[in-house]
């Protein structure tokens, strides 16, 4: 069959479709290094500044690191989510089938990120605040543990969590014309860990309670973990969206068509 | 079942081998891996360190009671809520032992980084439960039967069952018995006696009560019994949940002309 000038260089136009993966590989090493960072932290400082809250050095070691996290976490929170809204896309009814392919495979790369921040702080960090309870007595609600899982881990992956959600109806018209109930789920049930945390000190501080992981009290982290499960109905909404949007993007041959 | 025009067109683009298609779902593949072995991992571990916690966590803790009971029924939640969209959508009945290894691999990491180098007990106390056996049991019955009422009956009983006995080798040696200042108790107190948990309550007053050993002294078998029996339920139960979970639709987005979007681009 003759190939016209023309069709040659159409073909020529189409560039294959790049995954872009450094966002996802740079935010993997970065909290990498911030919960690797913070777990050295804790070996080298737990066990000489962090035994007495009332101790001068727990103030220089360890209340100056949770204020240090709280001013970051704020600004960060703001600055990344003020972001996504400030730049946002205002013709998402305009947004071509390819720039659509792009922009949902970059953010569920991202979700990647979000799912290795939440195993920081629903596994790593949360378990291991149950060897340090039996190890030092609980004398407030600022220890080396929590310091660390509370006020580090848990608004890390909330920081990450809302980014994306602003991201997803702020530049995927998938997602920006009806709010995803699972995607809320996703995003905001794991953040209801951060108000449990106040209800949770709260409890130990008025009931002064034995520390065994299995009381009611902690009862709210574990429903409030259960809504990660809808993050499987997030990932068959994608899969079902790209039932319709890949189509528009390629023909029957696997080839890119725009 | 009957493709429409788009699944035909995909199925034959992503099929096709070498081509930008398969590389392009492939690639969406790997993402959606990843992300449920990290949420997975962190979802399951933090249900059973807050469910099941230090029945899991010490290996006095690891009686004939509480913990041949609660733990099973406590194992099936996550796998099962999950077993629906891995089925009824992946076609994978892989849900349980995914979710085994996952909690494993999350609990060693745990056990090893934070009980044992930071808090100095020693790992012939802080292993984890063996779950894997179970639960690869209940993917079996949903890969044979695919039948939910079955999978519940046989499959969800199956996870109580299996988890005295593979867990019973390990333990055993625990539970050989030692005389200490007079009085009789079992390797396992002994190392719970040696390695002082500072917030922990006394043992014998959450370990283990005395009435279920008057029953034939069949105190495994009677736990594992009703442990099974709950576990039927609880597995019918977590599917819908699952189901009702991954089935949620959406609501309309007041924010949506923010972004170019009228209504009626909602049918786009």
């Amino acid at each position: 069959m003759a190939v016209t000038h023309d069709e040659v260089g159409q073909a020529k136009a189409i560039a294959p479709f790049k995954f872009n993966l450094k966002p996802m590989i740079m935010g993997m090493i970065v909290l990498a290094i911030i919960f690797g960072g913070a777990r050295w932290y804790q070996q080298w400082a737990a066990w000489d500044y962090g035994l007495d809250a009332t101790d001068p050095m727990f103030d220089k070691y360890w209340m100056t690191f949770f204020w240090a996290e709280i001013v970051i976490e704020i600004s960060l929170f703001f600055t990344f989510v003020g972001y996504m809204w400030l730049t946002r896309d205002k013709h998402l009814n305009n947004v071509k089938p390819r720039e659509e392919l792009r922009r949902l495979m970059l953010w569920v790369s991202m979700l990647v990120v979000y799912a290795f921040a939440f195993y920081f702080a629903g596994s790593f960090y949360a378990e291991q605040d149950a060897t340090w309870h039996q190890t030092v007595v609980r004398d407030t609600s600022f220890t080396p543990s929590h310091i660390m899982l509370f006020y580090m881990s848990m608004p890390v992956f909330i920081i990450i969590g809302f980014t994306l959600f602003f991201y997803a109806i702020t530049r995927l018209p998938f997602f920006a014309r009806k709010i995803s109930i699972a995607l809320v789920l996703v995003v905001c049930g794991p953040f209801m860990l951060l108000p449990t945390v106040g209800y949770n000190e709260w409890g130990h501080a008025f009931w002064l309670m034995e520390e065994y992981f299995t009381v009611p009290l902690h009862w709210g982290f574990v429903f409030f973990g259960w809504t990660i499960i809808a993050l499987s109905g997030v990932l068959i909404q994608v899969m079902k969206y790209m039932v319709e949007l890949l189509p528009k993007v390629l023909n029957e041959k696997g080839e890119l068509t725009s | 079942m009957k493709l429409t025009t788009n699944e035909a067109t995909l199925l034959s683009a992503v099929t096709t081998p070498n081509s930008e298609a398969a590389r392009i779902a492939r690639g969406l593949d790997m993402f959606v891996v990843a992300i449920l072995f990290f949420a997975i991992i962190a979802a399951f571990h933090i249900h059973i360190m807050l469910t099941v916690g230090d029945w899991d966590f010490w290996v006095d803790w690891k009686d004939r009671m509480y913990w041949v009971t609660a733990t099973p029924m406590l194992l099936i939640f996550i796998p099962a809520a999950l077993s629906y969209p891995f089925m009824m959508r992946f076609g994978l009945p892989i849900a349980g032992t995914l979710c085994a290894f996952c909690l494993v691999l999350g609990e060693w990491i745990s056990r090893i980084v934070g009980f044992h180098l930071w808090t100095y007990f020693p790992y012939s106390m802080i292993w984890p439960a063996i779950v894997l056996p179970g639960l690869m049991l209940m993917d079996l019955v949903l890969l044979l039967s695919r039948n939910l009422f079955i999978t519940s009956i046989f499959g969800g009983s199956a996870v109580a069952f299996a988890f005295a006995p593979a867990n019973w080798p390990i333990l055993a040696p625990y539970h050989e018995p030692v005389v200490h200042m007079g009085q009789l108790v079992n390797v396992a107190d002994m190392i719970g006696y040696s390695f002082t948990r500072t917030a922990t309550p006394e043992y014998l007053r959450f370990i283990e009560r005395g009435t279920l050993r008057t029953f034939g002294g069949e105190s495994t078998l009677i736990s594992t019994g009703f442990s099974g029996f709950v576990c039927m339920i609880l597995f019918f139960v977590w599917w819908k949940i699952g189901e009702w979970l991954t089935n949620l639709g959406t609501i309309p987005n007041v924010m949506k002309k923010h972004v170019g979007l009228g209504d009626d681009d909602d049918e786009k």
